[in-house]
């Protein structure tokens, strides 16, 4: 890999989003003070060059309020984002535009993330024609076409012409991935990429994810399904309620998970072995409202193990002593 | 070739909407009770002869299906009939009317789709500030006024700064060409402006509407990840996916422009088709009303095709 290969790409320190709750006018006549969501809670993560991390977590646990809030397509009420080792945290729109040259995201729903009036080559093409880059149309065309055949979609004048309701959704999402490739970035966050997709078409979209990684793009996969974590990431960070409750090695947070809401989650993955007894560990109860954030360890009203000092005791990330390698972290006082 | 098929079916499916409503143009008067001659009846020295003779005259004395048979031939071949009221032909009474309606209604929707579309992008913009707040609540009061009654009050405002009434100063004597038309635009004014204030009401919040759902779509998000500035957002990709719904609602509102500017009119005694359906109906001038009824229907259908092909044109996906 290039020189700055285990350099960090994207470091986010203590980041805190938070969405105002609308209070309505009974509310706003008694004057309750104004509630709001604590969507992202004091996540600290970290992406190299060349590495997959994996963001695990249920529905409304703030991942996706993390990816966006990463690229700066929300915005962060405390907390720190460096990409490349610049701090992008209050930059202005302005002084933004070119650096989003280097990061690109891709959606989950290859359905919604297309403009149904743009062929494929329209809609690979407008990033260059953003950043001014690609020189004459022909030049454009070219890289269209290379980023087109980087995803596998090929020939490409196949689809160039094509709108995306004549593509299937594995077709759609590898042209999404094509118009974020286009740019050449560093970093690509990826919100769920196949979760929408058949389960025939996903491996080929995930192969294609893993391809980049090696060639030394930094990923950041959105995703609740763990097994695909464990097969495709470098590290995983296992997300709840707005904080990260555990991370590490992929294959540590697998074979060697310290958190019990980590546990949980894995009890319920599918055995390759079907004489491999599973005991499916069913969490009690929905993630609790994020505007309620439960008093000491958040995920105690759930834990099958809390003691009465998860009722107050908050617990920070820190290396388990059953951990196995050194970059292992979990926040759980029992771990 | 499935566009042919389209425009073609679109187009059929047209013409014999017309038909339908022209049957039952012809059903509706015909139930109305009184007839035309039923207000000649009262003139003191009115014979029974006389009636008949008039019966006669009109075509009333056939049956409804030979009026009916007669009516059909007569609109093939272009004749619409001769008013009641002034022996005049219909058609020619529509056209003089429909001279007059066109350029007060078109200034007024001209006004509304510019100013409309303005308001309404920026209100969906600004989400949630107090502009959208403003925007909003001044378009739902001018979409729920009734016509008329703004008419009316623009009418006590503007007394003695602009005319109120009519469509030139009668008192004008041989103008020159441009006294004249400066006469017709100051008179042309206010009933636009009526007409105008309510539909950009309607329009702001369409647009509002359409372009708020376009706004919270992933590609718009996908857009501003790429470094696409705000306003190219909203041109580029939420302005134009929002286009397919306002198109066809400002495509159908323009079809019943013509039958709304009968309340206008009469406010302001504009002579247009909406002031001649309104004597009409007084009337009972059969061949008139029919003939602007069809015109409205025509109108009505026409637009709504308009709209049916403006869609095939905006939205890639009816293609196939």
């Amino acid at each position: 890999m290039s020189v700055n290969g285990n350099r960090q790409l994207l470091e986010v320190e203590d980041l805190v989003v938070q969405y105002a709750v609308a209070r309505g006018l009974i509310g706003a006549v008694r004057r309750t003070p104004r509630q709001s969501v604590h969507a992202v809670d004091g996540v600290t993560l970290s992406v190299r060059a060349g590495e997959l991390l994996a963001l695990v977590g249920e529905s409304g646990c703030g991942k996706t309020t993390t990816a966006q809030a990463v690229l700066r397509l929300v915005d962060a009420v405390s907390g720190t984002i460096r990409f490349e080792g610049r701090e992008i945290t209050r930059l202005g729109a302005r002084s933004l535009r070119p650096l989003r040259r280097r990061m690109q995201i891709v959606y989950q729903d290859p359905y919604e993330s297309l403009d149904p009036r743009l062929r494929v080559q329209a809609t690979v093409e407008e990033p260059l024609l953003i950043h001014g880059l690609g020189g004459s149309k022909a030049e454009r065309t070219e890289r269209v076409r290379a980023a087109l055949a980087r995803v596998e979609l090929s020939p490409p004048e196949l689809f160039l012409d094509r709108f995306p309701h004549e593509l299937s959704g594995g077709q759609r999402q590898r042209v999404a991935i094509a118009a974020g490739l286009v740019l050449e970035p560093r970093l690509l966050v990826a919100d769920e990429p196949v979760s929408m997709l058949d389960v025939s078409v996903r491996a080929g979209v995930l192969h294609l994810l893993n391809g980049l990684r090696e060639s030394g793009l930094g990923i950041l996969m959105i995703t609740h399904d763990l097994s695909t974590a464990a097969r495709f990431a470098d590290r995983i960070a296992v997300m709840y309620l707005g904080r990260i409750v555990e991370e590490g090695a992929a294959r540590e947070i697998v074979r060697n998970p310290q958190h019990p809401y980590t546990k949980a989650l894995l009890s319920v993955v599918p055995r390759r072995d079907p004489r491999d007894r599973m005991r499916p560990q069913i969490l009690s109860g929905e993630t609790p409202d994020a505007v309620r954030i439960p008093s000491g360890c958040r995920f105690h009203p759930r834990c099958p193990v809390a003691i009465e000092e998860c009722r107050d005791h908050d617990p920070l990330l820190r290396r388990p002593h059953k951990a196995e390698t050194p970059e292992h972290r979990a926040a759980c006082i029992l771990a | 070739m499935r566009g042919a098929d389209y425009v073609i079916k679109r187009t059929a499916f047209a013409v014999i909407t017309v038909f339908v409503a022209v049957t039952i143009n012809f059903a509706l008067f015909r139930l109305a009770p009184g007839s035309a001659i039923s207000n000649l009846s009262r003139v003191p020295h009115a014979t029974q002869e006389l009636r008949e003779a008039l019966k006669r005259e009109f075509g009333l004395d056939k049956s409804k299906g030979a009026q009916y048979a007669i009516y059909l031939k007569q609109l093939a071949h272009g004749n619409l009939g001769v008013s009641f009221e002034n022996q005049q032909p219909v058609s020619h009474n529509l056209w003089e009317a429909l001279k007059n309606t066109l350029p007060m209604v078109l200034l007024g929707t001209v006004f509304a789709i510019v100013f409309g579309t303005l308001t309404g992008v920026i209100a969906a913009w600004r989400r949630g500030t107090a502009l959208e707040g403003a925007t909003v609540t001044t378009a739902l009061g001018f979409y729920s006024m009734p016509t008329h009654w703004l008419g009316l009050m623009l009418v006590i405002l503007f007394t003695g700064v602009l005319p109120t009434g009519g469509m030139a100063n009668d008192f004008l004597i041989n103008p020159s060409f441009w006294t004249h038309l400066k006469d017709v635009l100051s008179h042309m004014v206010l009933p636009s402006l009526t007409l105008g204030l309510v539909l950009y009401g309607e329009y702001t919040l369409i647009v509002r509407s359409a372009m708020l759902e376009t706004l919270g779509e992933d590609y718009i998000l996908t857009a501003r990840a790429k470094g696409l500035k705000p306003w190219a957002i909203v041109r580029k990709h939420a302005l134009r996916n929002a286009m397919l719904p306002i198109a066809t609602l400002v495509a159908l509102s323009l079809g019943y422009i013509v039958a709304g500017a009968i309340l206008i009119e009469t406010v302001f005694s504009w002579p247009g088709i909406g002031r001649a359906v309104y004597d009409a109906v007084l009337q009972r001038d059969y061949p008139m009303l029919q003939g602007a009824f069809l015109l409205l229907t025509i109108s009505v259908v026409f637009f709504n095709l308009v709209a049916d092909l403006l869609y095939f044109k905006l939205d890639p996906r009816i293609t196939t």
